[in-house]
C-alpha cells in the first residue's frame, strides 16, 4: 500500500474504533445482555488504545512525509439536490486536529480506566460507559471534523452525553434539574451553531473547512467570505462557543455540571468538553481574521469571562466548583489568545490546561489529605485570607463584590428573568391564542374543552 | 408577639422575655435531634440516633422515621431476599415471633387461627397490596380468581374447596326456601353465573373458581364493617409543606440554594481564596451586612430581602428577637412553636447540625463558629423562609388568595392520609390470608361484625413496620444463635494457652485485627495475643516530627492532659534542619501551585506547562502501586529519619499550663502500664518479647479516611501510643515503681512498639535501633512470623473484594491491597468495620482457634484476676460499650437507610469548606457512612459476649447509667459466658436468661484458608485446630480455668 493509503487506513481506524465501542455497549444493552465489567473494560481499553495508536501513526506518517494536511472523506451522508442540501462527513488531520484527537484519546483512556475502578459495582455502570462511549465518539468527530456538519455531529454527541452524565444520579431531583439546565443552554448554543452553519452554506454553498479556509493548511488559511458575512457567521459561532465553554453570560451552568460521578466531571468540565468552544474558534480562526471587530469581540468576551471566573472562583468553598471556575478562567484566557491570533499558544495552553485540570479534578477528594500534608510541611495552618487587591476597596464595595461573586454574577437570574421568562411568556401567549382560536373553530364544544383541561390539571 | 419594645411598659417587657426564653428553650430542645458529626477530618463513629437513646431501640427507630423520614429497618423485600438465601431461617422467625408474642400468641383470632398463626403466615409469604386501581386490574385481568395465591398449601386449598362444595350443595341448595340458610343474596349472582344445572358434574377447577369468587365477594362485604382506624396525632407542618401541596412549588429549593452557599462560606476553614467579609460579626449580622448592600441584580424572590433587612435592623436587636418576629409574621401559634422550630431546623439537617457542631464542639478548628450560632442561623433561615413563602403565594397561587400568616391554618395534608387502607385493600388482605390459613367462604360468612373487626384489626396491626421489625429480629437471631452456639461449644474445651510463650502481641480490640491475631496464632502456636482499646491507655496530644499540630490520640470522650512530641536525633541535627527546610520549601511550593493553578495570571503559567501533568495522570491511574513506590523513594529524601524518639518524660524545664503538661511523670507512666496490663490480664505471664501494635489506615481520594483509623485514638493513627507504651514499659525506673506495687516485669522482657496499617496490611516497628543485641534474634524471629501473618491476613481480607480473583496467592493478595491504598480510583480502599457484628470480652483462650470471620471485636479481660466489684470489667465496659456500640449502630443506620441516615454513594461527593461532603455542586452536608462503606454490612445490633457472671454485668449497669441505657433499651445485645464453664446467659427483655445452645457441631479445619477459600459472602464459624500442630503440648492450664 502506498503511504497515502496507509494514512487513510490509520485515519479511519482512529474514528471508527470509538464508534465500534459505542455500538457494542449500546447493542449489548439493547438486547438486554449487558457485558460484564471485565469485558466492557477490555473493550474500552482495546478500542481507545487502537484508536490512539492509529492517531499516533498518522502523526508519524505526517511528520515523516512532511505533509501538513491529510483528509479522509466519507462523502455525503445525505444529499438532496433540489434544495442543495448535503450532509458531508469528512475528517481532517492537521496541526490542530491531530494534537486535539491525541489529547482526547489519552484523557478518555485514562479517565475511562479510572472510571472502571471508580464505578465498580455501581448500579449505573453500564449506563455510565454508554454515555462515556458516546462522548468519545463525539470528541473524535469534533476534533477531526473536516466539515462544519461533521463538527456539528460531534458537538451534539458531546452535548447529549454531558447532559446525560450530569443527570447520572437520576433518583435525586437536583442532578436532573441541573442536567436539564445545562442541556437547555447547550441547545441554545447548538441553535447558534446551526445558524452559523446555515449562514455559511448560504454564503459559500460549502461547509467544508478546506474549501472555506483555502488551500493552506491550518492555521494559515484565509476565509473565502466577505467581511460582513464573516462578522455574521463569526458572531453566531462565538455565541455557540460561549455557550459550550460556559463563557459570560452562560457561566452559570459550569458549577451546576458537577453533579455526576467524579471521573465524568473531570473529563467533561476539567478537560475536554469545556474546551470545545475554544476549539471551535481555533478551527474557524481564518474567519476571525477577516473581521477586526469580530476579533475584538472575542477578546472582550474572553477578558470579561476571565475576570469574572477568577473572582467567582475565589469565593467558592467547595473543591469542585472552585475547579470549575478555575477551568473557566483558563478557557477564557485561551479565547483571548485566539482573539489576538496566538493560535499555537492557545493550542498549547489548551492541551496543558486540560491535562492539569483533569488530574486535579480526579484527585479532588484527596483535598483534605493534601491540605494536611501541606500544613505539616509548612508547619502551620494554611489560611489564604483575602486577596490583596480587595483590601484597596471600601468595606461596602467589598461586600458588594463578594456577594456578586458568591451569587455567580447573578447570571442565572439574569438569564431567567431576561430570556427564559419572556420566552415562556411569549409561548404561553401563543398557546392561549391557539386555544382561543380552536375553541372558536370548535364552537359549542367549549364546555368539554374546559372539562378536559380541568381533568388534566387534576 | 414582639413589637418594638416599650421600655416603660415593664409588663410587656417581661412577657416578651418569657416569649424569648420559650424560643430559646425550643431551640435547645430541637438541637438534640441534629446530626452530631463534626468536621470530617476527625471522623468518630457514633450512634446516629444518639438523641433518641432514652427510648427503647424499637421505639426510637420509629421515632426516627417520624422525625427524619428515614427507614427504621431494611425494606421487607430485602429481608425476604435474605430469607431466600437462607440467611434467615424459618426457625428464626418462629423463635422470635413466639418470644415477641409471648402468651398472647395463642389467642384465637378467628376460626381456629391463633395470632401466632396469622402473623407467622404473614411473615412467611408476603401479603400483596396495591392501589384500588391495581386491585381492580388484578381481578379483572389476572388469574387471581382462578387459582390460589402462591404459598397456599395444596391440602389447605383442597379443604377450602371441599368446605364450599359442602356448603353450597348440602346446606344452601337443599333449603332454597329457607331464607335464613338459603343462598345469600350477596353470592347468588355469582352462583347463578355458573352452569347451575350441571352442578353435579362440575370439575374441580370450576369449584375452585366458584370458591374464590365467593370468597372475594364475602371478603369485600365483610370488611365493610371494620372499625375505624385510630386517628393519629396530627403532625406539625411547615409553610413549605402546605404550599408544596397547594402550588407544587417547593419554597425550600431557592432558600437552600442560597443558605448552603452562605453557610459554607461562613463555616469555611480556609479553602476559599477570599473569606466572607464580616465573618467575625457572627452568622446573623454577617448575613445582614452582606445582603443589605445594593446589588446589581437579584433573583426575583430575593428582591424584598433588602427592605426586610432594613425593617429588621430598625425593630430588633438580637437574633432571638428576629426569630420571634419571624414566627409571628409566619403566623406560628405558640402551642406548636417548639415543633415548628424543630421541623425548620431539620429541613436542612446536615448544614444546620454542622453550624451547631462548629459553635460548641470545634475549638480545635481554625475558624470555630461563635457560641449560639444555631440561633443566628435559625433567624436567617426564617427570614429567607418568609420571603420565599411570600414569593410562592404571590407567584404560584392565584393572586391574593392567602396571607402569609394564614397558611398554617390551611388544609392539613394528613386529611388525605395515604396510610389508611381502602375497603378493597383490606378485603384483599383477608382474601389472601383466608386462602393460606384455610378459612372457607362459609366460615367467613358466619363471622359476626365483631369477628370481622377483630380480624381486620389484627391484620392491620401487623403492618409493614411490624413485619420488618420481626424480620430484623429474626435476622439478628440467626447470627446470635450461630455465634453463641459456636462459643458455647468451643469453650467447653480446655482453655487454649501455650505453655511456653515465644512472644506476645497486643493489638487494638478492632474487629479487623481478629484475623491478624488468628493467623499469628495459627502460624506459631506459642504466640499469645491480647486486645486492648487502641490508645493503650495512653491518652495524649501528639505531634510527629514532621507534623504541624498536636492531635489528640485517645477516645473522643477523654481529654488528654499531656503533650508528647517526636523529636529528631541530636547527632543529625543539621541534616534534620535541612530536611525540615526542604519540606517547608516543597510545602510552600505545592501550596503556591495549588492556589495559583486556580488563579488568573499565574494560572496561565501553570497551565502552559500543564502537559507535564499528563505523566503523573496516566501513571497514577494506570500504575498506582508503582507510582507510589517511586513517590515514596523521593519522599524519603525529605522525610524525617526513622531514628527519632518520643519526648515522653516530663523534664525539669517542661512547661505546665492549665491545658496540660509536656510529657508524663514516672508515676503517671507506671499507673498507665499497671492499668493496661491489668486490663489485659497479662500480669505475671510476660513473654520475653511483647509487641504492641497500634493501627491506622491510609488511602487516597477518600474524604472519610479518618473513619478508617483507630476509633480509640479519636480517628487518629495509633502508632505513637504503641510506641509510648513500649518505651514506658521498658523503662527500668517505671519497672521499679511497679515492682514496689507487686507487679513484676521480668528483666528479660522487652516491649516493642509497632504500627499496623489495616488498608495495605503493612506492619512496621518503632525504635528498633534501641533493641538490645541479646534480644535481636528473638525480635527477628517474631517479625518473620508477623510478616507471614500479614500476608495471610491480606489474603483473607481480599476474599471480600470482587476485583481480586479468588485463586490468587498470598503474595498477589498483598500486592492487591497495597495497590488499593494507593489507587486514586479506588472507592473501597478497605471495608473498615463493615463486618462488625459482635464483641467478645474475656480471655483469648476461650475463643482462640475459633474462626470468627473478622466480625468480632476481641477485648482481653481475665475474670480470674478481677476484684470483687469487678472494677477492671467496669472500666473496660465503660470504653467498649459506647465505642463498639457506636460503631455498630452507625453501620446499622447507614445500612438500613443509606440515603437518609448515611451519606449515599461516594461517587459524586464534593468536599466543601474542608468540613464535610456534599453531593454534587450544592446539597445538604452529608453525614454518616457511604454506600461503598456499608455495602457488605449485615445490619444487626452488636452482641457483647462477656466472660463474667450476669450479676457482675447487672451491677455495672447499676453503676453506669450510659451502659444501663444501652443495654436496657436494647441498643446493643449482651450475653455472658461463665468464667468456669461454657454456660451462656443472654440478656432478653429486662433480665439475663440461660441460653440453650442448639444441636450444633462446629466444623473443624486445619487452617483458616481451608475454611474461607472460595467464599465471597460472610462465613459461619469453624474450629481452626491450631492445637493439632505438634510444636507444643496442649494440656489445660489448671489455674487459668
Amino acid at each position: 500500500m502506498s503511504v497515502s493509503e496507509w494514512t487513510q487506513v490509520f485515519g479511519s481506524i482512529t474514528f471508527i474504533c470509538p464508534c465500534v465501542l459505542l455500538l457494542i455497549i449500546g447493542v449489548s444493552l439493547l438486547i438486554g445482555r449487558p457485558m460484564s465489567e471485565l469485558i466492557l473494560g477490555r473493550w474500552l481499553k482495546a478500542m481507545v488504545s487502537l484508536s490512539l495508536i492509529s492517531a499516533l501513526a498518522v502523526l508519524g506518517i505526517m511528520l515523516a512525509t512532511g505533509s501538513r494536511r491529510e483528509l479522509v472523506d466519507l462523502g455525503n451522508m445525505v444529499e438532496i439536490h433540489d434544495v442543495h442540501f448535503h450532509f458531508h462527513i469528512k475528517f481532517i488531520f492537521d496541526r490542530l486536529s491531530v494534537p486535539m484527537v491525541i489529547l482526547s484519546l489519552v484523557l478518555c483512556g485514562t479517565v475511562g480506566s479510572f472510571g472502571l475502578s471508580y464505578l465498580h459495582r455501581d448500579a449505573g455502570f453500564q449506563r455510565f460507559f454508554l454515555s462515556f462511549a458516546m462522548f468519545l465518539v463525539g470528541m473524535t468527530f469534533a476534533s477531526l471534523a473536516g466539515t462544519i456538519e461533521t463538527l456539528f455531529l460531534g458537538w451534539e454527541l458531546v452535548g447529549l452525553s454531558s447532559a446525560l452524565l450530569i443527570a447520572y444520579f437520576h433518583e435525586r431531583p437536583s442532578p436532573v434539574a441541573n442536567g436539564l439546565r445545562v442541556w437547555a443552554i447547550y441547545r441554545f448554543a447548538d441553535a447558534a451553531f446551526l445558524a452559523a452553519a446555515i449562514a455559511l452554506h448560504h454564503q459559500t454553498g460549502e461547509g467544508d473547512f478546506s474549501l472555506l479556509m483555502g488551500d493552506e493548511p491550518w492555521p494559515a488559511g484565509t476565509a473565502s467570505l466577505s467581511d460582513s458575512s464573516a462578522l455574521l457567521v463569526g458572531t453566531f459561532l462565538l455565541i455557540a462557543a460561549a455557550g459550550k465553554s460556559g463563557l459570560v453570560p452562560f457561566s452559570g451552568w459550569l458549577p451546576r455540571a458537577m453533579e455526576g460521578p467524579t471521573p465524568s466531571s473531570a473529563i467533561f468540565y476539567g478537560a475536554l468538553s469545556v474546551h470545545l468552544g475554544a476549539f471551535l474558534l481555533l478551527r474557524v480562526s481564518p474567519i476571525l481574521d477577516r473581521s477586526a471587530l469580530l476579533s475584538w469581540m472575542v477578546i472582550g468576551l474572553g477578558l470579561i469571562s476571565a475576570g469574572f471566573a477568577a473572582l467567582a472562583g475565589r469565593v467558592q468553598t467547595d473543591i469542585k466548583s472552585a475547579l470549575a471556575f478555575a477551568s473557566l478562567t483558563q478557557v477564557s484566557i485561551i479565547v483571548v489568545e485566539i482573539g489576538f491570533g496566538f493560535l499555537y499558544l492557545a493550542l498549547i495552553h489548551l492541551i496543558g490546561h486540560a491535562c492539569m485540570r483533569s488530574l486535579q479534578l480526579l484527585r479532588a477528594p484527596t483535598l483534605l489529605r493534601d491540605y494536611k500534608t501541606m500544613e505539616n510541611a509548612i508547619g502551620k495552618s494554611l489560611d489564604h485570607g483575602s486577596p490583596h487587591i480587595i483590601a484597596w476597596l471600601g468595606t461596602s464595595a467589598q461586600r458588594r463584590l463578594y456577594r456578586g461573586a458568591m451569587e455567580r454574577g447573578y447570571m442565572d437570574a439574569i438569564l431567567d428573568d431576561r430570556i427564559v421568562t419572556p420566552f415562556v411568556r411569549l409561548f404561553s401567549t401563543f398557546n392561549r391564542w391557539e386555544r382561543g382560536w380552536t375553541h372558536w373553530l370548535a364552537g359549542s364544544h367549549h364546555g368539554s374543552e374546559q372539562h378536559q383541561e380541568k381533568m388534566q390539571n387534576e | 408577639m414582639i413589637a418594638p419594645l416599650d421600655l416603660n411598659d415593664k409588663n410587656s417587657a417581661r412577657l416578651a422575655n418569657a416569649n424569648l426564653d420559650s424560643i430559646r428553650h425550643a431551640i435547645e430542645h430541637a438541637k438534640h435531634y441534629l446530626p452530631t458529626q463534626g468536621p470530617i477530618a476527625v471522623f468518630i463513629h457514633h450512634n446516629t440516633l444518639h438523641a433518641l437513646e432514652h427510648l427503647p431501640f424499637d421505639e426510637a427507630v420509629l421515632e426516627g422515621l417520624r422525625t427524619y423520614g428515614s427507614q427504621p429497618y431494611w425494606q421487607e423485600s430485602r429481608y425476604r431476599e435474605e430469607m431466600a438465601r437462607d440467611r434467615i431461617q424459618v426457625k428464626d422467625l418462629q423463635s422470635v415471633l413466639g418470644r415477641d408474642l409471648g402468651l398472647s400468641g395463642s389467642k384465637e383470632i378467628a376460626s381456629g387461627t391463633t395470632r401466632f398463626d396469622l402473623r407467622y403466615n404473614m411473615l412467611l409469604h408476603s401479603v400483596l397490596t396495591g392501589s384500588d386501581a391495581e386491585l381492580r386490574w388484578l381481578f379483572a385481568q389476572s388469574d387471581a380468581l382462578d387459582r390460589f395465591r402462591t404459598g397456599v398449601e395444596p391440602q389447605t386449598g383442597f379443604a377450602v374447596v371441599e368446605a364450599t362444595r359442602n356448603w353450597i350443595m348440602r346446606d344452601l341448595r337443599l333449603h332454597p326456601s329457607d331464607s335464613s340458610t338459603g343462598i345469600p343474596a350477596a353470592i347468588r349472582s355469582i352462583f347463578q353465573s355458573f352452569p347451575v344445572r350441571t352442578i353435579e358434574s362440575w370439575s374441580d377447577e370450576t369449584w375452585k373458581q366458584l370458591t374464590l369468587q365467593i370468597l372475594w365477594r364475602i371478603c369485600q362485604n365483610g370488611v365493610q364493617c371494620r372499625s375505624p382506624m385510630q386517628h393519629r396525632s396530627p403532625s406539625t407542618y411547615r409553610h413549605r409543606d402546605i404550599l408544596l401541596k397547594l402550588s407544587h412549588f417547593d419554597c425550600d429549593l431557592q432558600v437552600h440554594d442560597l443558605l448552603i452557599r452562605f453557610t459554607s462560606a461562613f463555616l469555611d476553614q480556609g479553602f476559599a481564596g477570599w473569606s466572607i467579609p464580616n465573618r467575625e460579626k457572627g452568622f446573623y449580622r454577617c448575613f445582614l451586612a452582606l445582603f443589605a448592600e445594593k446589588s446589581l441584580w437579584a433573583e426575583k424572590w430575593l428582591q424584598p430581602l433588602r427592605a426586610l433587612i432594613e425593617t429588621e435592623r430598625q425593630t430588633v436587636s438580637t437574633p432571638i428577637e428576629s426569630i420571634a418576629n419571624s414566627l409571628t409574621a409566619l403566623g406560628v401559634p405558640a402551642d406548636i412553636r417548639e415543633k415548628y422550630v424543630k421541623k425548620t431546623l431539620l429541613a436542612l439537617p446536615g448544614w444546620t447540625g454542622m453550624v451547631e457542631q462548629m459553635s460548641c464542639n470545634a475549638s480545635w478548628t481554625l475558624y470555630p463558629a461563635p457560641k449560639d450560632s444555631l440561633e443566628e442561623f435559625l433567624a436567617v433561615r426564617l427570614l429567607l423562609d418568609r420571603i420565599s413563602a411570600a414569593h410562592c403565594l404571590e407567584e404560584h397561587l392565584p393572586h391574593g388568595s392567602y396571607e402569609l400568616s394564614e397558611v398554617l391554618a390551611l388544609d392539613h395534608p394528613e386529611r388525605h392520609d395515604p396510610l389508611r387502607q381502602t375497603v378493597q385493600q383490606s378485603a384483599f388482605d383477608v382474601f389472601q390470608l383466608a386462602q393460606r390459613l384455610g378459612w372457607s367462604p362459609r366460615t367467613l360468612y358466619s363471622w359476626s361484625t365483631e369477628e370481622w373487626q377483630s380480624v381486620v384489626g389484627e391484620i392491620g396491626i401487623f403492618d409493614d413496620l411490624e413485619r420488618r421489625r420481626l424480620f430484623h429480629l429474626a435476622y439478628e437471631h440467626r447470627y446470635r444463635s450461630q455465634i453463641l452456639d459456636s462459643i458455647s461449644e468451643h469453650s467447653q474445651f480446655p482453655l487454649k494457652v501455650p505453655t511456653s510463650v515465644s512472644f506476645q502481641v497486643i493489638t487494638c480490640i478492632d474487629d479487623r485485627e481478629e484475623s491478624f491475631r488468628r493467623h499469628l496464632e495459627e502460624l506459631d502456636s506459642s504466640v499469645e495475643t491480647f486486645g486492648a482499646a487502641g490508645f493503650f491507655n495512653v491518652p495524649m496530644y501528639f505531634r510527629g516530627a514532621a507534623d504541624a499540630h498536636f492531635i489528640p490520640l485517645c477516645p473522643i470522650m477523654m481529654v488528654p492532659k499531656n503533650y508528647v512530641e517526636e523529636i529528631g536525633p541530636l547527632s543529625s541535627k543539621q541534616a534534620e534542619t535541612r530536611r525540615t527546610q526542604t519540606r517547608m520549601l516543597l510545602g510552600k511550593a505545592s501550596q503556591t501551585i495549588h492556589m495559583s493553578s486556580r488563579s488568573l495570571f499565574s494560572g496561565i503559567l501553570t497551565a502552559l506547562f500543564g502537559s507535564l501533568n499528563a505523566f503523573p495522570l496516566v501513571a497514577r491511574v494506570l500504575f498506582p502501586r508503582l507510582t507510589s513506590q517511586i513517590r515514596n523513594r523521593f519522599g524519603n529524601l525529605v522525610r524525617p529519619t526513622v531514628a527519632t524518639q518520643l519526648r515522653l518524660e516530663r523534664g525539669d524545664d517542661s512547661v505546665l499550663t492549665d491545658k496540660g503538661a509536656e510529657g508524663f511523670t514516672l508515676v503517671e507512666m507506671a499507673n498507665m502500664i499497671e492499668r493496661l496490663t491489668g486490663d489485659l490480664g497479662i500480669q505475671g505471664c510476660f513473654a520475653p518479647l511483647v509487641i504492641v501494635f497500634g493501627h491506622g489506615s491510609s488511602s487516597l481520594n477518600n474524604p472519610h479516611e479518618s473513619a478508617y483509623n483507630c476509633g480509640a485514638c479519636g480517628g487518629g493513627k495509633g502508632g505513637p501510643n504503641a510506641r509510648a507504651v513500649a518505651q514506658m514499659a521498658n523503662d527500668q525506673r517505671v519497672r521499679a515503681i511497679l515492682k514496689g506495687r507487686g507487679l513484676v516485669i521480668p528483666d528479660a522482657t522487652l516491649f516493642v512498639g509497632g504500627y499496623h496499617n489495616t488498608c495495605d496490611d503493612s506492619t512496621h516497628y518503632l525504635d528498633v535501633d534501641r533493641i538490645p543485641p541479646n534480644h535481636t534474634a528473638k525480635f527477628l524471629a517474631a517479625s518473620q512470623i508477623i510478616e507471614r501473618a500479614r500476608r495471610r491476613n491480606a489474603h483473607e481480607r481480599a476474599r471480600r473484594f470482587y476485583s481480586l480473583d479468588m485463586t490468587s496467592s498470598d503474595e498477589e493478595a498483598l500486592r492487591h491491597v497495597e495497590q488499593r491504598s494507593e489507587d486514586l480510583a479506588q472507592v473501597r480502599p478497605e471495608y473498615n468495620h463493615a463486618t462488625n457484628a459482635a464483641c467478645f470480652v474475656g480471655r483469648r483462650g476461650r475463643t482462640r482457634g475459633l474462626f470468627m470471620d473478622r466480625r468480632c471485636f476481641l477485648t482481653s479481660y481475665d475474670p480470674t484476676t478481677d476484684d470483687e466489684t469487678t472494677s477492671i470489667l467496669m472500666r473496660i465496659m465503660q470504653a467498649v460499650i459506647p465505642v463498639c456500640g457506636g460503631i455498630s449502630l452507625e453501620y446499622y443506620f447507614s445500612t438500613v437507610d443509606n440515603v437518609g441516615y448515611g451519606c449515599g454513594t461516594k461517587l459524586p461527593h464534593n468536599i466543601t469548606s474542608l468540613i464535610g461532603v456534599m453531593e454534587g455542586a450544592t446539597s445538604d452536608l452529608r453525614t454518616g457512612l457511604s454506600q461503598q462503606m456499608v455495602e457488605i454490612h449485615e445490619p444487626i445490633r452488636i452482641l457483647f459476649i462477656v466472660e463474667a457472671k450476669p450479676e457482675s454485668i447487672l451491677s455495672i449497669m447499676d453503676r453506669n447509667p450510659l451502659i444501663n441505657t444501652y443495654i436496657r433499651n436494647h441498643w446493643v445485645q449482651i450475653a455472658t459466658l461463665d468464667p468456669l464453664s461454657n454456660q451462656i446467659q443472654l440478656f432478653q427483655g429486662d433480665r439475663f436468661e440461660p441460653y440453650q445452645p442448639g444441636p450444633h457441631v462446629l466444623p473443624s479445619v486445619s487452617v483458616s484458608l481451608d475454611w474461607y477459600r472460595g467464599w465471597r459472602e460472610p462465613l459461619g464459624f469453624s474450629r481452626v485446630d491450631i492445637n493439632a500442630l505438634p510444636a507444643h503440648n496442649n494440656s489445660p492450664i489448671g489455674n487459668k480455668v
